[in-house]
């Protein structure tokens, strides 16, 4: 396989997977969007965000940040819902926020690594679902109850819920894969 | 006199997390104009070498390198690679990985554009790439949804851009149908005569040597085992590890004095009773697209193991995605031991026919290869004692035993591919359709393959498919496989069935064959003159027996 | 189910500006309507009706969108009713914390007598909250339908952003289809295994794992595929030098006047607010006595 990159560094490979990350985000909100997750505001229920925090925790914060950026842009563009500069950005920093334990990975099949991943995946959830929400208050004018009971909550849990399933099952999965890289 | 293109001196390299060098003391020279045909089974380090030449090794994959490899006099560990990638450039395996841009001119432009170079000087660069390839027609297409062979010559006008002086050139047949095939090999040696060093990776030499390649290098794990002419026979190249004319194989059994026993005609299977029944099928993927499909009729019997030919693009995937439900017919029907498929859950119909994708990566999932084989079972609601024995037994046909706790993920290509199979026994289905199974594999490993699925045992017993499944049909690119493992041959062209029957009697049609865009091959051409004393196709080296 | 991108060439004003023209007056809009807090309906229905206006002219096909405009008014309704319920404290719409005539209560729940005061400017805010949200919307929907996805990565380089940045997403729209088709594949490789999507059964959780057998193949082959493309790259020397971008973008005048408008729109709001003190929030007297009688 072609070398780990240290945490901030930005090169061909941060590219790369920053395009792939967001591609899938893009095509799985797209895919999911149809069936949005009750009472969650214009915050569907998206199984993209594990692979969001996966992609973050496996190729670092700038991967996570681009990914989400652009892959929820993509997402909402597919789905026709126009483009909406502070959830592309939460959902970033969500990304972001996950990928700064990329450093501290090294067995993605080891438990206390995916509690790692999990752990800073949810941190990432809070800081990027909080971000989104609040600027609603701006953006939409309404209260900060509105704001946390409306977006966030929702927001929240919905994320939240998907990284615990999907995450671990991702890790072990590319723990395999990254045993056989190269042939 | 001026430097070589490319010298490499006593080349060695082990890849930082393995114990073992995955290449050792390799040195040649090539001149230029030279072709270089690098034939090997997988695992060799064929493109391990690649890697050294294009610089990759040691610059984006660590470990211990040893040696010296030099481009027009210069090391390649001591060169930029901005001015590397004008000097080397390098097709991968997969144009569909390749291509980093959505539609063709940036896909072609991307290197110059890489390189800063003015937007004149780019634009009038693109034009010739595409004009020497003859592909500007192709101009504003989107990459996405071109073909196989159109990527792969758009990949490789993305690599003129850069006017290389060697191109390198890693197992491109491997995603084309022969006729593309041939295609791409013409223009590879058009170039070569052009005065570009052209290094082709490919482990069916014999297709490879249609571009004429000036020498052959083989190697085997890792290591130099013939390097020379390409005329005169090398014994060295084991012909059951890289694909060589039949007349080769046999020669070479001769010369080896393999024993040759003359293999007795198994009685072909009398035709058993209707499977899986169309009934003049059409179908189209919408109201706007085109007919895919028109008028077909097919009945598939218990015994049979058919084969499926077909250009690119023919609608093969189509209508045997009809047979298993994924589609169904615009007009007419398909019946499955008498039920319409219309009327029957995907699930329903997965009992009766198993499925197995061209690639094992677009179904693995499980941790273990155990939850994988149960994952069929369960969604068909089987008992828990039955499910077990079902996983069981699959397990050891494909003989992974040993592996049912490993990942699925993590076992290497061939066994993945086994795994698949596997997971389809365990549906214990009737029916096994295969779409592509060897492809992407490399020669050693997919007659291996195919061999262990279609060939009665050494002991006469029946083969694996035979005694598991009512009947087998599988889709694929290489006549060679329908000539050796089929007792039926369909070929699928323009809409329709266009020849239904023995090998023997619709292979032996080449104007069919070619108007469908499938190339005779050295062992059908052999085949077909032994014919009146095998009474029926074999393989080269039973072939040697009788030649 | 193909991704299909809905971008088609189209003969308008809206799609023969600059691109960047696109980004740049939404932004302006957005932020005239959001950093000097603008809340007078006097400015709100103006620049409603301007990008209603900019949405017309973009023609979009109605069957194109209906399901994202269902799906987004029912959000507007959604978000400022709940608003109305439980605002009150923080945020721009504390304003509506003054004293104000109750037009009516929601009970909550009865029997404590808990129940929700709606006062007027409660109302007056929720009517001016509608317009304002859609006028956002009304200036993104249009965007991937009527600006060619080749064009995205030319268009933010020429705004000034890295090479690198940029490149991103061209490549990201590059990948969207390939993975689309794998997910494809890969359903319909499932469903052979007798696996179906709709038999969803279980609550949350075990409806989300069932999703493992489609998300893992694609997400791990495209792990896979990353290492290639790297190699791809570096190999045609991407990075190593400033790249050319083939594509040319040229501001014409309209584009000028365009951005002109928006820089324009975006400073009259804040000299308004900040220099006059017009354009925050306040219940006109009609209303009022519109609503108390
Ligand atoms: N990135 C890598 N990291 C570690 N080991 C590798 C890597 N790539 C290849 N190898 C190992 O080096 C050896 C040679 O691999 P290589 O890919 O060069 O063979 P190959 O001849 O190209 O095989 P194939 O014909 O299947 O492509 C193999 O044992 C392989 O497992
Ligand atoms: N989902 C789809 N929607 C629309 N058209 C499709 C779809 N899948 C395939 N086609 C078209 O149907 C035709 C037949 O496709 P199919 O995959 O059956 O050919 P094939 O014989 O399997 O080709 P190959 O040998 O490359 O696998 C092609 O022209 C293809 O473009
Ligand atoms: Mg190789
Ligand atoms: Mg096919």
């Amino acid at each position: 396989m072609n070398d780990r990159a240290s945490t901030w560094e930005f090169g061909t490979r941060q590219v790369v997977y920053g395009a792939i990350g967001a591609a899938l985000y893009g095509v799985f909100s797209w895919a999911t969007n149809i069936f949005p997750l009750p009472a969650a505001g214009n915050v569907s229920f998206r199984p993209a965000v594990a692979v969001l925090i996966f992609f973050g925790a496996a190729y670092g914060p700038w991967v996570g940040l681009l990914a989400g950026i652009i892959g929820n842009t993509l997402g909402d563009m597919l789905t026709g819902w126009g483009v909406y500069w502070n959830w592309s950005v939460g959902n970033g920093l969500m990304g972001m926020v996950a990928g700064l334990v990329m450093a501290a990975i090294n067995d993605f099949r080891a438990r206390a690594d995916i509690l790692k991943v999990v752990g800073w995946g949810t941190l990432g959830i809070i800081v990027g679902m909080l971000f989104a929400s609040l600027t609603e208050m701006f953006v939409g004018g309404i209260d900060l109850n509105t704001a946390l009971v409306g977006y966030f909550v929702p927001a929240f849990l919905g994320n939240f819920l998907v990284t615990i399933v999907l995450v671990p099952i991702l890790m072990i999965a590319f723990a395999a894969v990254a045993a056989r890289r190269g042939r | 006199m001026p430097d070589a293109p490319l010298v490499i001196e006593d080349l060695s390299f082990q890849y930082r997390t393995r114990p073992e060098p995955a290449i050792e003391h390799i040195s040649f020279e090539l001149k230029p104009g030279e072709m270089l045909l690098i034939a090997g089974s997988s695992g060799c380090g064929k493109t391990t070498l690649a890697r050294c030449i294009n610089g990759l090794i040691p610059r984006s994959y660590r470990g211990k390198r040893e040696g010296k490899v030099l481009l027009h006099g210069k090391d390649v560990s001591e060169m930029q690679i901005a001015d590397m990638a004008q000097i080397v450039g390098t097709l991968l395996q997969d144009p569909e990985r390749q291509i980093v841009a959505s539609n063709v001119f940036n896909e072609v432009a991307f290197g110059p554009e890489n390189l800063g170079l003015p937007r004149a000087e780019i634009i009038a660069r693109v034009d010739q790439a595409m004009k020497r390839l003859k592909i500007e027609h192709l101009r504003d297409r989107e990459t996405f949804n071109l073909s196989g062979g159109e990527k792969q010559k758009v990949a490789l006008a993305g690599l003129l851009a850069m006017n290389p002086s060697i191109l390198l050139l890693d197992e491109p047949l491997a995603s084309l149908d022969p006729a593309s095939a041939y295609e791409a090999l013409d223009a590879f040696r058009s170039l070569a005569d052009e005065g570009k060093t052209v290094v082709l990776i490919e482990h069916r030499v014999e297709d490879a040597i249609v571009a004429r390649p000036d020498r052959l290098l083989y190697m085997e794990v890792g290591q130099v085992k013939y390097l020379g002419s390409i005329r005169d026979l090398p014994t060295e190249i084991n012909h059951r590890e890289v694909k060589l004319p039949a007349e080769w194989v046999v020669k070479r059994v001769r010369q080896m004095g393999e024993k040759m026993e003359k293999t007795e005609p198994i009685p072909s299977a009398g035709r058993g009773e209707p499977l899986v029944v169309f009934e003049n099928v059409d179908f189209r993927y919408s109201d706007e697209t085109p007919w895919i499909l028109q008028e077909v009729n097919l009945t598939i019997q218990r015994g049979d193991l058919i084969a499926v030919l077909g250009p690119n693009g023919a609608g093969k995937s189509t209508l045997v995605k009809h047979a298993i439900g994924l589609l169904k017919p615009t007009k007419g029907r398909v019946l499955i031991e008498g039920k319409d498929t219309r009327s029957l859950s995907i699930a329903q119909i997965a009992r009766m026919l198993g499925y197995v994708f061209q690639s094992p990566t677009h179904m693995l999932f499980a941790p273990t290869v155990r939850e994988e084989l149960e994952f069929g079972p369960k969604n068909l609601d089987f008992k828990k004692d039955v499910m077990e024995n079902a996983v069981i037994e699959s397990v050891s046909t494909v003989n992974l035993k040993g592996l049912e706790e490993y990942p699925p993920l993590g076992l290497s290509f061939g066994q993945q591919k086994r795994t698949t199979i596997a997971a389809v026994l365990a549906m214990q289905s009737k029916i096994m359709i295969m779409d592509e199974p060897t492809a992407g594999q490399d020669y050693a490993n997919y007659t291996h393959f195919m061999d262990a699925m279609c060939h009665p045992a050494a002991d006469g017993s029946q083969s694996l498919v035979a005694a598991n499944f009512a009947a087998t049909l599988f889709i694929t690119h290489d006549l060679d496989l329908a000539v050796t493992y089929a007792n039926r041959v369909l070929l699928v062209g323009d809409r329709h069935i266009v020849a239904d029957g023995t090998p023997e009697e619709v292979l032996r049609d080449f104007d069919l064959l070619k108007r469908y865009r499938v190339r005779p091959t050295s062992l059908l051409r052999l085949n077909l003159e032994l014919l009146p004393r095998t009474k029926r196709f074999l393989t080269a080296e039973a072939l040697a027996a009788y030649a | 189910m193909l991704v299909s991108w809905k971008y088609r060439p189209r003969n308008t004003f809206i799609q023969r500006l600059d691109p960047r023209t696109r980004f740049i007056f939404m932004a302006c809009i957005i932020a005239a309507l959001t950093i000097p807090e603008i809340w007078d309906y006097r400015i709100i229905l103006p620049l409603f009706l301007i990008s209603l206006t900019q949405y017309l002219m973009a023609r979009i096909e109605w069957k194109d969108v209906r399901r994202a405009w269902f799906y987004i008014i029912f959000l507007v309704f959604f978000i400022v009713g709940l608003n109305g319920m439980i605002s009150g404290r923080g945020g721009p719409s504390s304003v509506t914390d003054i004293a104000s005539p109750v037009v009516f209560y929601v009970p909550i729940i009865d029997r404590l007598g808990w129940e929700v005061p709606i006062t007027v400017s409660k109302i007056w805010f929720a009517l001016n909250q509608i317009p304002r949200m859609l006028t956002m919307a009304l200036l993104a929907i249009p965007l991937p339908y009527t600006l060619d996805p080749n064009i995205y990565g030319t268009a933010f380089r020429r705004m000034g952003v890295s090479d690198k940045i940029s490149f991103t997403m061209d490549l990201a729209f590059r990948f969207l289809p390939t993975f689309a088709r794998d997910l494809i594949i890969t359903m319909d490789a499932q469903r052979a295994r007798g696996y179906e999507m709709d038999k969803l059964k279980g609550g949350v959780v075990a409806r989300i794992q069932r999703l493992a057998p489609l998300v893992i193949p694609v997400v791990m082959q495209s792990t896979v595929t990353g290492e290639e493309v790297i190699d791809a790259m570096d190999l045609r020397a991407f990075g190593t030098k400033p790249r050319t971008w083939l594509k040319e973008l040229h501001y014409a005048p309209r584009d000028y006047f365009i951005i002109g408008l928006g820089v324009a729109i975006f400073i009259t709001c804040c000299v308004l607010k900040w220099g006059f003190g017009i354009g925050g929030f306040f219940v006109p007297e009609f209303f009022t006595r519109l609503m108390t009688g």
